[in-house]
């Protein structure tokens, strides 16, 4: 067994306990306090951390040298957040000796249809910690307990069209969800390809190049968010209009889909249900799905491209997002109303050179602002906000074939 | 106040009435019941009056020292962290892991940023040495550069979202997006900092320079914002402003006050843009603005071709004519004194509603139906000439700039037949309370006395009928003396624009 195993589950249990702690007094589930939205007191030590002894990962613990010696005794494996990606434990391996392997209990999944993120091939997990689970819920992002560990690892193979070789892991963000709620943190990888450091002010990766699945070379500067431009997605608005940090992914339309485990093929949502990390889960024929966005075969033109949008621009643009509440534009797909949607809607401020002058023209894809900005690779006029420097080609096809497909309409 | 002003009026009937940019609309010859329609806003004795009241705050309000703060650093522990040139990336992760009421002292020189500065904590201080002075894209002795110029795309210079934030003594050169964006936030105190961007008329620099929005208690004082491509400095969606003592230059628009409460704007220099100092409203937006004091301004020479206004844009500002000194849109309860207006090519002040740029009441639905604009109080200003002499300097573009062609062509048939030299100081479009009711004096309520024009000046204010006058110019038989006879001159001193402002009176000044 290797060693990184223990303390990372060492930490989940911290984690734990000091949500039990938290708890006893004081009621759970509320937003953090309301502050700017900001992830407070997240430098050195939490106060809970110092001397808590390993409670709970007693059987887990048992066989490391140090085990029961640092109780009490704050180590690297405890400082929260961990300096490096190694310090959760979720992981054995590195890209430089075959690739990053979960851990028992740490799980992978995939996604229905993901955000794009400029062609980065993207892996991910779901750690839940031993005797707690997530709840079910047929929109929202599952909710998951205190000491949840979601992460989302993002790397370039030189070619896509064989994804296996030559990667280039850049980074690897972590949420981690803490008794005042959700906080994330982005870890970039050494060139060696052996460690991830905590890099909280974000980097930039200057001239990343790869061929894409068209054979056509492409180029971009691959920037690492800060800790505080993740909140620039994930967020909501609380009643105060604070942003309070959340996942995107974990939904349950997201995740209903097959995932191979161990030459098993499983749906990731039962698969949960099955290991007890997963609780209310309905039988399966009345689950939401997303369909794949680029698969005729799964859905209409219409579900796929509004899937699309719903994983892509949502986060924002939605009710509850600041900016989605500025703009008055609401891609969520649970919204059926075609203005809010764009139809003949002029934007707040999209300013000049953006297409058109209406969000959505039914019919025509070439003068509609939401399009435009979708295809564009010009600064300033580009979305999503983050994480796009490159067009995504599929998806600027499937969302002007939507648009087109539209009873024409004139919006003057 | 009536929530839903336009409820007793066929929406068809109104659209028709006031969609006049849209195409062509009627002529007033047709016949116009003189009720049908008429919305319950802006009679003169109502105009406006249920705004400004309340909390419209006192004298005390303009001294930010006395604005209430939900945050405060006192009785905490206050870290300074200081910075120099070369250490960026130990800003930036700093800034990114930031205790409340942390100071960010940045030393003299030039910072190089791969990213934006994003801050969200609260009680934060961003210090540099100084602003150093217009054109200068590196740090000296005693001025920060931030530098953006290498920025990965699509980012801003300093995004922040916070309680008590101040930033002092900086330049941001060369954002992506924003110069300086503060968002939701609230006690932001901006002062002796620049932006600006390295090219002069590139619509790709960044829209914003200083950018303060749905924020509240914010201060903007002893900038300099230079070649945004929207607004240099534009407070948005905010409640209580004060922004004074500012240089707006070489920006499409100079310095801009949109869907704000409370605003004091005094003493700037808003020269060199194509429009200098505007006030309006957005449709689709819930704040509804009003209370807006602007004095000892100067708000002149604004003639910078509009270099937003390029093909399939979106913006308000892109719309906006060259020479345009001031616009008021769908805006209430504005008040003007001792400022300064001059050599502005179109018009020194346009006075407009918000349907002269979204015909559709509906779309202005979130703001209840805030498009009209009322009480607007323009006394004691100097006017210094050479305004009006030449719409959207001679380039109209009626597609782009659809208002500046239509006022272009209407006042180059006045030059040529009927002796005029110009448009006068103040343009009222004359729509709202739309539909248009002749048998209305001054409805929204515009009073013009006491002001100081140019020597032979004779009418200061007109009427531009912009409904009509639209009608006659986009119909199929383009009549431009019909036009033209639309419009009505008034001296100033006459009735009925000759009023003494607004009750109750702003009561911070």
């Amino acid at each position: 067994m290797h060693k990184p195993f223990i303390p990372g589950l060492g930490l989940a249990a911290v984690l734990l306990t000091a949500a039990l702690a938290s708890c006893s007094g004081d009621e759970d589930g509320t937003p953090p306090e309301a502050d700017a939205g900001v992830t407070e007191r997240d430098s050195g030590l939490p106060p809970e951390d110092s001397g808590t002894p390993d409670a709970g990962d007693a059987g887990e613990d048992a066989g490391t040298p140090d085990a029961g010696a640092d109780a009490g005794t704050p180590d690297a494996g405890e400082v929260f957040p961990p300096a490096t990606l190694s310090g959760f434990g979720l992981f054995t391996g590195t890209p430089a000796s075959g690739g990053l392997r979960p851990v028992e209990g740490n799980i992978p999944y995939t996604l229905t249809t993901p955000l794009f993120s400029d062609y980065s091939v993207k892996t991910r997990t779901l750690f839940i910690p031993p005797d707690t689970s997530a709840r079910y819920s047929a929109s929202e992002v599952l909710d998951l307990p205190v000491g949840t560990i979601i992460t989302k690892t993002f790397a370039f193979p030189a070619d896509l069209r064989v994804p296996e070789e030559n990667v280039r892991v850049i980074e690897t963000r972590v949420l981690v969800r803490r008794p005042g709620g959700w906080e994330a943190f982005p870890y970039f990888w050494n060139e060696a390809q052996t460690e991830a450091t905590l890099a909280n002010g974000g980097r930039v990766v200057r001239d990343v190049r790869f061929i894409g699945e068209d054979g056509v070379e492409r180029r971009l500067d691959y920037l690492v968010p800060s800790k505080n431009q993740c909140l620039k997605c994930h967020h909501v608005q609380d009643a105060q209009e604070n942003q309070v940090l959340i996942p995107i992914g974990v939904k349950a339309r997201y995740l209903n889909r097959d995932h191979d485990y161990g030459g098993e093929a499983l749906n990731q949502l039962q698969h949960l249900a099955n290991l007890g990390r997963l609780t209310g889960l309905p039988p399966l024929d009345s689950v939401p799905r997303a369909p794949d966005a680029f698969n005729p075969e799964e859905a209409s033109l219409e579900h796929r491209a509004r899937t699309y949008l719903d994983i892509n621009c949502a986060h924002c643009h939605n009710p509850r997002a600041t900016s989605g509440n500025t703009s008055r534009l609401f891609l969520n797909i649970e919204n059926t109303d075609a203005f809010t949607l764009g139809v003949c809607k002029r934007p707040g401020s999209a300013g000049g050179g953006v297409g058109g002058e209406f969000d959505i023209v039914p019919g025509s894809h070439s003068t509609s602002i939401l399009w435009y900005r979708l295809d564009t690779e010009e600064s300033g006029k580009m979305m999503p906000e983050l994480g796009r420097a490159l067009r995504h080609n599929q998806a600027s096809r499937l969302i002007a074939d939507w648009i087109d497909a539209m009873p024409p309409q004139s919006c003057k | 106040m009536h929530p839903l002003p336009l409820s007793r009026a066929p929406r068809a009937a109104l659209l028709a009435l006031v969609g006049l940019l849209a195409l062509p609309a009627c002529s007033d010859d047709e016949p116009n019941t003189p009720d049908a329609g008429q919305p319950d806003s802006g009679t003169p004795t109502d105009a406006g009056t249920d705004a400004g009241t309340g909390d419209g705050g006192t004298g005390g309000e303009v001294d930010p020292a006395n604005w209430p703060q939900d945050f405060s650093c006192e009785g905490k522990e206050q870290a300074t962290l200081t910075f120099n040139p070369g250490e960026e990336q130990e800003l930036q992760d700093a800034v990114n892991s930031l205790a409340e009421c942390t100071t960010i002292q940045l030393g003299a020189g030039t910072f190089q940023f791969d990213n934006a500065v994003t801050i969200r904590a609260n009680g934060i201080t961003v210090k540099g040495a100084g602003k150093g002075a217009q054109g200068e894209a590196t740090g000296g002795e005693a001025s920060t550069v931030l530098d953006f110029s290498n920025a990965a795309a699509n980012t801003n210079g300093l995004d922040v979202v916070g309680k008590l934030f101040t930033v002092t003594d900086l330049t941001v050169w060369n954002a992506k997006k924003d110069g300086m964006r503060i968002e939701s936030s609230s006690n932001v105190y901006i002062q002796r900092v620049r932006t600006e961007w390295s090219r002069e008329n590139l619509e790709s620099n960044g829209k914003y320079g200083i950018y303060p929005v749905k924020s509240t208690y914010v201060l903007v004082e002893d900038c300099e914002a230079y070649n945004a491509a929207d607004a240099g400095i534009y407070v948005g969606q905010t409640l209580h402003t004060i922004v004074r003592r500012n240089v707006a230059q070489k920006n499409v628009a100079g310095i801009e006050i949109e869907n704000t409460k409370f605003a004091h704007v005094t003493h700037n220099v808003a020269t060199d843009n194509t429009t200098g100092l505007v006030v309006f409203d957005l449709p689709g937006n819930p704040i509804r603005g009003t209370d807006i004091y602007v004095a000892h301004n100067t708000i002149t020479g604004n003639n910078r071709p509009n270099f937003a206004s390029v093909e399939a844009s979106s913006s308000t500002v892109s719309q906006v004519p060259a020479g345009t000194g001031t616009f008021i849109l769908a805006s209430r309860r504005v008040e003007f004194e001792h400022n300064t207006w001059g050599d502005n090519n179109t018009v020194d002040i346009a006075i407009l509603s918000g349907l002269a740029i979204e015909a559709d009441p509906v779309q202005w639905a979130p703001g209840f139906f805030n498009y009209a604009s009322g009480d607007i109080f323009i006394h004691d200003n100097t006017f210094t000439g050479g305004s009006g002499g030449r719409v959207d300097n001679g380039t109209p573009d009626p597609e782009r700039r659809p208002l500046g062609a239509l006022v272009g062509a209407v006042y180059a048939y006045g030059a040529a037949a009927q002796g005029s030299t110009g448009v006068e100081h103040v343009l009222w479009d004359g729509i709202d309370p739309a539909p248009r009711n002749e048998g209305l004096s001054n409805p929204i309520n515009i009073c013009v006395t006491g002001n100081t024009l140019p020597g032979g000046t004779q009418a200061a204010l007109v009427d531009f009928d912009l409904q009509a006058v639209s009608g006659h110019i986009l119909s199929p038989e383009q009549n431009v003396a019909a036009a033209w006879a639309e419009t009505r001159r008034y001296e100033q001193g006459a009735e009925p624009y000759n009023c003494s402002g607004f009750t109750p009176a702003l009561t911070f000044r």
